[in-house]
């Protein structure tokens, strides 16, 4: 799975988002205040200003302070049953109309269908709720308002934060409910949808190797094929076998009884649905003279994700991980690599390049190459490096480090310190020998001259455990209900200022704005080809592409001026938003890949942190509102 | 009062409405099996346009195309912009996704099956570095044009696309041994196709002639050039009959398929086919034409004076300016770019036509010959047309190739190679190789001086081939550590089509075995 931005953990990433929501915090109060200062002096004098922006800000932290949770559920329920009347179940009545029509254009040839039939519930299920809580939120207060019914309500001791709070609160239960539901019946659709097995006949299979006694040591052949597949297939003399990966999944398989009662059987798919809890390391690349590079070259493709090494050089990929102890990985360390091969001549067609895996530990320089390996690219390898390591390929040695450093190339270990006689001995502990106070290196290498092996941080890593599937999967609709919290929260604001139609309308506005965040961040910082609006418009128009010079003049001038104000703009919009983007989780689900602590951790701070200013912005409005005094 | 007016008001919005449901009506009515149906759907029929026409109906394309509430190019364009970056991150699972996806929005939008197909076949395959896996994908792209054939029916270009995949892509790639071998044990691909028939070649050859028939039944062929398109059927048996001797499969299966190619070479020939240039010819009447062209001049020289042509040329150069003169005196290798351009306005101011010559004939002879100088000009420009249409698809060579791959000594010749060949390759007999080496080499020998195939020597291709041979003969003698001889028995090829070499030759001088 691509992971183009490195996660940060939670206590390092804490405090500067703190910081950097308080400032906009600040910033967003000073401004509101200044406003309302400037609105109230203009309708009532610059002294009397003061004192009512004074009071009504006053009154709105005893208001907030002083919420009542009685009230508030009352409140509560009352969205609830208000929901419930507006017959919310029609969405979900859509949803499974949906599953029921998704297995045509579901196609189950695809490379790897459970990341389609994951990444198509997760998706269709985080639409659907989006949308509905778009409407509940943004048309409750309106319609009450308009209807009066709110008139009853705030004739009551009610206080307009207990007013927006029991609105939040009621559509995110209801929300949830219809939430929970989508996804038990998406976990067995999915389930139910990626289930089959294969048939094995005796036809179907071949004797290899003739073990003492007349026995075929292996059976091998080919499964049926059955949704679009089929497997090689490989079965021991002790009738036990599996079959080979494909479509992202294998199948155990056995031959029982003999003669004209032998029964061949394959399993349920394995390894189709499943939550790896990767440890991910720093990658760095180690060039042709053997110096330490933070890139790798770049091979010509346009996505520069990987970087690449030269093959039949010192050259390498280094990835360096920390924490590695025995406490984690008893029975030895789970390595899983996705190497990227780029071949400069056609080499040998009938296999794949030539690599090799070595430990290193980063203080002795020690270094053992543990196994050659032939690449199969966008297959993921796994290798499990045991405690006790005696077998290698090649001698071990003791490599120090090399960078570029203004004063020359320095070597850790310094040369004078190098312990040679540690490459002498041909047996080594993992976790004493190679791993440094939990430090250790992993690198590939490719082997062959002019052919190159290319990986990106996230394509190895230790596969520490495997979380449940079930828990990950649930995990993956907490950031749907994330999202559709984030939508309850701007929905009920936009809501208690503008006419249901318009609330609506800026909710979608700021749903789409978020999920198109990044793209305006990048826009507004000018990392996109193509100029600002305006220059992109102009382009547009005139059918110039992304990179030609525009011709000077007063009229381009003037355009990129515009669009210099224009983008400060778009970063404050894109500043403010939620990047909802980022609260999906199908990807993590998908690819098979645990959704970690720390990244649900700081999606949920995240999420408050928008949501709190989210509560009092709804507030003011309702309380300045005619309807609410 | 009130009321009362707003029921007529309403009234006549009813009235309003009916009547407007009439030209609707009679505009939309669909077809059923009693009737043609309204104007839309009788124009739909007429230009075979309706889905049960072009296709098979796909209640999930239907489905999606509805979903999108009118705004399809807008999710068309979405997809592909979706499509590009998945293909640029290398996400094929959601690349394949997103493809079905366009596919069944725009179902008849020919360009998309064509140009994602190319993009599986030709562009993702190619990401992979296993070649089962590279395999895999062009599979899925001839699928995928397949599945556009469901819908498309009528569609000669798609045929004619699964043809030149299954044909050129799994025959001329690098990895072709493997693709080859992998297609003719592709159970799934084939169904119940006999194993003899699942080679690349011939399955191609059936698209390619299922696209001809459609063509021929009145489909368009759209952009394509005729010449081209009729041309893959018979290339197809030629390349089969190429791959046999590929793969060591000669005598007879080798001479009946370079007999059948041969057969079906001449047909496509004798094809009728338009040209650009607005007139239609066959491949097989360039001789003809040429020989009509000889005839008719040869009628025309019979009827001018003798020296008239001559004496028009010096008339004209009589009339050259001093300049022009002075530029044809200078050396062709000696002039500026200028003068050149001058010396080849010169030329064709002193070239005289054939009308130009019949214009100064007297009497009923300048109308005869008029007449004849038109008839000629018209000949030679067919002719003309001819050879250039020729030389895009090679006719000449492959024609000739066919004959000659079916004679007996061709056949001994490239199996004596083949056998040489191995024995090099496996390095088991390098003795046995350059012995077969020879005799296939001497093979050649006999056929380029053989009175049946005149002129054999200088054809281009064929010298690019006995190059090809030569220099793998010049690496066993290198391996034998023997001296390349002297009297080497195709010296002549050499010489002609050195140019041809991958490596330069040595030099005369240089030549070993001239010590």
């Amino acid at each position: 799975m691509p992971v183009e931005t490195e996660i940060i953990p939670f206590l390092q990433w804490l405090p500067g988002a703190v910081l950097y929501w308080l400032l906009a915090v600040v910033i967003l109060t000073v401004a509101a205040s200044l406003l309302g200062l400037l609105v109230a002096a203009v309708e009532y004098g610059p002294w009397a200003a003061v004192g009512k922006t004074w009071r009504v800000v006053t009154a709105g932290v005893a208001d907030v302070v002083r919420i009542s949770p009685r009230r508030v559920w009352a409140l509560t329920r009352l969205a609830v049953k208000e929901s419930v009347r507006r017959r919310v179940v029609v969405v979900f009545a859509v949803f499974i109309l949906v599953l029921a029509f998704a297995g045509l254009f579901l196609d189950p040839g695809n490379p790897n269908p459970a990341r389609l039939y994951l990444s198509f519930v997760l998706t269709a299920t985080s639409y659907l709720v989006l949308l509905l809580a778009l409407f509940l939120s943004a048309f409750s207060l309106p319609t009450d308002i308009r209807t009066r019914t709110l008139h009853t309500v705030v004739t009551k001791p009610v206080r307009p934060s207990e007013v927006v709070l029991g609105r939040m609160l009621g559509f995110t239960i209801i929300g949830t409910g219809l939430l929970l539901i989508m996804a038990l019946v998406s976990y067995g659709f999915v389930v139910q949808g990626l289930g089959h097995t294969h048939t094995l006949t005796a036809e179907d299979l071949r004797s290899v190797g003739q073990a003492e006694g007349s026995q075929p040591r292996f059976q091998i052949g080919k499964t049926s094929q059955d949704r679009r597949h089929r497997h090689q297939v490989m079965i021991e003399a002790s009738g036990q076998g599996r079959t080979d990966v494909d479509q992202g999944h294998w199948h155990e398989s056995s031959v029982t009884g003999s003669g004209t009662d032998v029964r061949y059987k394959v399993g349920p798919p394995k390894d189709m649905l499943v939550a790896r809890v990767p440890v991910y390391g720093s990658l760095r690349f180690r060039d042709p003279e053997g110096i330490d590079r933070p890139e790798g070259i770049n091979v010509g493709d346009e996505w520069s994700y990987r970087g690449f090494i030269q093959g039949g050089s010192p050259a390498a990929l280094i990835w360096s991980f920390q924490d590695v102890d025995e406490r984690t990985f008893p029975e030895g360390l789970p390595v899983e690599m996705t190497i990227g091969v780029f071949r400069t001549h056609k080499g040998v067609i009938e296999r794949g390049i030539l690599g090799s895996v070595s430990l290193r530990n980063p203080r002795t320089g020690l270094t053992v190459e543990l196994e050659v390996f032939e690449s199969k690219e966008f297959a993921t390898k796994e290798l499990t490096i045991p405690r006790k390591i005696t077998k290698f390929v090649a001698s071990p040695q003791v490599v120090p480090r090399k960078e570029e450093t203004p004063e020359g190339v320095k070597f850790t270990p310094q040369q004078a310190d190098l312990d040679l006689s540690l490459a002498e001995r041909r047996e080594f502990d993992l976790f004493e020998d190679l791993v440094d106070d939990g430090r250790l290196e992993v690198w590939v290498r490719c082997l062959e001259p002019g052919q190159y092996f290319g990986a990106a941080q996230a394509d190895l890593y230790l596969r520490a455990a495997d979380a449940p599937f079930v828990l990950n999967f649930v995990k993956g609709y907490f950031g749907i209900w994330l999202q559709m919290v984030l939508v309850i929260g701007f929905g009920v604001m936009f809501s208690t200022f503008l006419s249901g139609s318009v609330a609506m309308i800026a909710t979608l506005g700021a749903l789409v704005g978020g999920f198109f965040s990044q793209f305006m961040t990048e826009l507004a910082r000018g990392q996109v080809h193509g100029g600002g609006p305006l220059e992109a418009a102009t382009r547009l128009v005139m059918q110039e592409n992304l990179m030609s010079e525009l011709e000077s003049g007063v009229w381009t001038t003037i355009m990129q001026m515009a669009d210099t104000v224009l983008k400060g703009g778009l970063w404050v919009i894109s500043s403010i938003l939620p990047a909802f983007g980022r609260f999906s989780y199908t990807e993590y689900v998908a690819y098979g890949f645990d959704i970690s602590r720390e990244l649900l951790l700081m999606r949920s701070v995240n999420a408050v942190a928008f949501l709190l200013p989210v509560f009092v912005a709804a507030y003011f409005f309702l309380k300045i509102r005619e309807v609410a005094r | 009062m009130t009321s009362r007016r707003s029921f007529y008001r309403k009234i006549a919005y009813l009235v309003a409405i009916a009547l407007l449901l009439l030209p609707l009506f009679w505009l939309s009515v669909p077809a059923t099996k009693d009737s043609a149906g309204g104007v839309l759907a009788r124009s739909r029929a007429e230009c075979g346009l309706s889905e049960a026409q072009l296709g098979e109906i796909d209640p999930t394309s239907e489905t999606i195309k509805l979903a999108t509430f009118g705004l399809r190019g807008v999710a068309a364009n979405v997809l592909w912009e979706k499509a590009n970056r998945y293909n640029m991150k290398k996400d094929w699972t959601n690349l394949s996704a997103t493809l079905e996806q366009i596919a069944k929005l725009e179902p008849h939008f020919i360009p998309v099956w064509r140009f994602q197909a190319w993009r599986v076949s030709y562009n993702v395959s190619a990401e992979f570095d296993d070649y089962r896996g590279r395999y895999r994908w062009v599979i899925k792209g001839i699928n995928f044009l397949k599945e556009g054939i469901r819908y498309n029916e009528n569609e000669p270009v798609l045929y004619w696309d699964v043809g030149w995949f299954t044909a050129q892509k799994i025959g001329r790639a690098d990895e072709h041994k493997q693709f080859r071998r992998l297609f003719k044990e592709d159970d799934d691909f084939h169904g119940s196709r006999p194993r003899e028939l699942r080679d690349n070649w011939l399955v191609g050859k059936e698209s390619f002639a299922e696209a001809e028939e459609l063509v021929e039944a009145g489909a368009s062929l759209r952009k394509m050039s005729p010449v081209l398109f009729y041309s893959e059927q018979p290339m197809c048996q030629m390349n089969y009959s190429e791959a046999l001797e590929e793969e060591g499969i000669f005598e007879e299966k080798a001479r009946l398929s370079w007999n059948q190619a041969g057969r079906q070479w001449h047909q496509y020939g004798a094809r009728e086919i338009p040209t650009s240039f607005g007139d239609v010819i066959r491949l097989n009447d360039r001789g003809a034409s040429l020989d009509r062209v000889a005839e008719l001049r040869a009628q025309l020289e019979e009827m001018v004076p003798p020296g008239l042509r001559e004496q028009i040329v010096e008339e004209r150069k009589a009339r050259l300016t001093d300049a022009e003169r002075q530029v044809m005196e200078i050396p062709v290798s000696e002039r500026t770019m200028e003068q050149h351009q001058t010396a080849a306005a010169v030329d064709q101011k002193l070239r005289v036509t054939d009308e130009q010559l019949a214009e100064r004939l007297t009497g009923d002879q300048r109308s005869l010959g008029l007449e004849l100088a038109k008839k000629l000009a018209e000949t030679e420009r067919i002719a003309d047309i001819i050879g250039r249409y020729q030389d895009i698809v090679n006719f000449e060579y492959w024609r000739r190739r066919a004959d000659l791959e079916q004679t007996p000594q061709a056949l001994l010749a490239r199996k004596r190679i083949y056998e040489a060949r191995q024995a090099f390759e496996e390095q088991t007999n390098l003795r046995l190789a350059k012995e077969k080496y020879e005799e296939g080499l001497t093979a050649w020998r006999a056929l380029l001086d053989s009175e049946q195939f005149p002129g054999l020597v200088q054809d281009r291709d064929l010298g690019r081939d006995l190059i090809e041979m030569i220099q793998t003969y010049r690496r066993i003698l290198d391996a034998c550590d023997e001296p390349f001889p002297q009297d080497f028995i195709l010296q002549d090829v050499v010489d002609l089509h050195k140019d041809q070499l991958e490596q330069p030759w040595p030099e005369d001088g240089a030549k070993e075995g001239s010590n």
